[in-house]
């Protein structure tokens, strides 16, 4: 088992990496909010979620947050708009939408964010803690 | 080195701030643990052991005579025993970790940690002082 102090960037780190990679999705998310199929009747861009877990590493003493899968959202339907010329309209002038609600995204945009400022503010608090100890060293 | 022992053992404050600080480190990365698992499902906070327990538990340790001995007593002393603390909130996913609450023990911990450091400078002065009025 490592240092404490020196863990905590570790633990620290893998949550900025996972808050991160959560962040991308949503920017995934909401840049193909609009993204439909091309050919007739073709499914649009299904919706990406994010798993994380919680690992034991033995190295650290602690558990670390790792990002599981990233999986599409296969529960929210599409939203359907009347649309005949699309070319990715069905035979009834349907067209499927992705199912990627803005709101939803912006508010796990913003729970990526605090969760990334936490970790952050954690990291600066352990590097403070350190140069706190070193400055033990300097000549009073 | 025998001799500074001596100057340093019977009052061992050094010993007891250093210890509290191994605690308080240990602590630290527990609520970093819990601070980066905040958004992980069935994730449960868990918190270490508070000092008082910690040191009343602590026993004696035994010396090692032989290089052979195998470090008997030696682990940290910093109460590494995790357990799960009541948290404000659980969520729907099973997480009961608070930000708000782990950062405000974080702070609380730093600020422990902070007062170790400046009692063992302190301390470190007084001897500095005692040892430079002799010369």
């Amino acid at each position: 088992m490592i240092d404490p102090l020196t863990s905590i960037g570790r633990l620290a780190g893998a949550g900025l990496e996972a808050q991160s990679a959560r962040l991308r999705i949503v920017a995934e998310n909401l840049a193909n909010a609009q993204s439909t199929g091309s050919t007739q009747g073709a499914d649009p861009y299904s919706r990406k979620t994010i798993l994380f877990e919680s690992k034991f590493d033995a190295a650290l003493g602690a558990e670390r947050v790792r990002v599981d899968a990233i999986v599409n959202d296969d529960d929210t339907p599409f939203r359907i708009e009347y649309d005949p010329g699309h070319p990715a309209a069905d035979a009834d002038g349907n067209v499927k939408l992705p199912n990627v609600n803005m709101l939803m995204e912006m508010a796990d945009m913003r729970e990526a964010t605090r969760s990334y400022e936490a970790n952050l503010q954690m990291m600066k608090q352990a590097r403070s803690m350190v140069s706190m100890t070193i400055d033990l060293l300097r000549g009073s | 080195m025998k001799q500074w022992r001596l100057l340093v053992e019977p009052i061992h404050l050094f010993g007891l701030a250093g210890r509290h600080a191994e605690w308080a480190a240990t602590r630290q990365a527990t609520i970093t643990a819990n601070i980066a698992n905040a958004n992980t499902p069935g994730f449960e906070a868990k918190d270490i052991e508070p000092f008082e327990s910690v040191l009343d538990k602590t026993s004696l340790r035994m010396a090692a005579t032989s290089q052979g001995h195998i470090g008997v007593g030696y682990g940290p002393t910093g109460g590494n025993e995790a357990r799960e603390v009541d948290t404000w909130d659980v969520t729907h996913s099973g997480n009961s970790v608070r930000i708000d609450q782990e950062l405000a023990k974080a702070n609380e911990t730093s600020r422990a940690f902070t007062l170790d450091t400046s009692i063992v400078r302190s301390f470190h002065r007084m001897i500095m002082t005692s040892l430079r009025s002799t010369g």
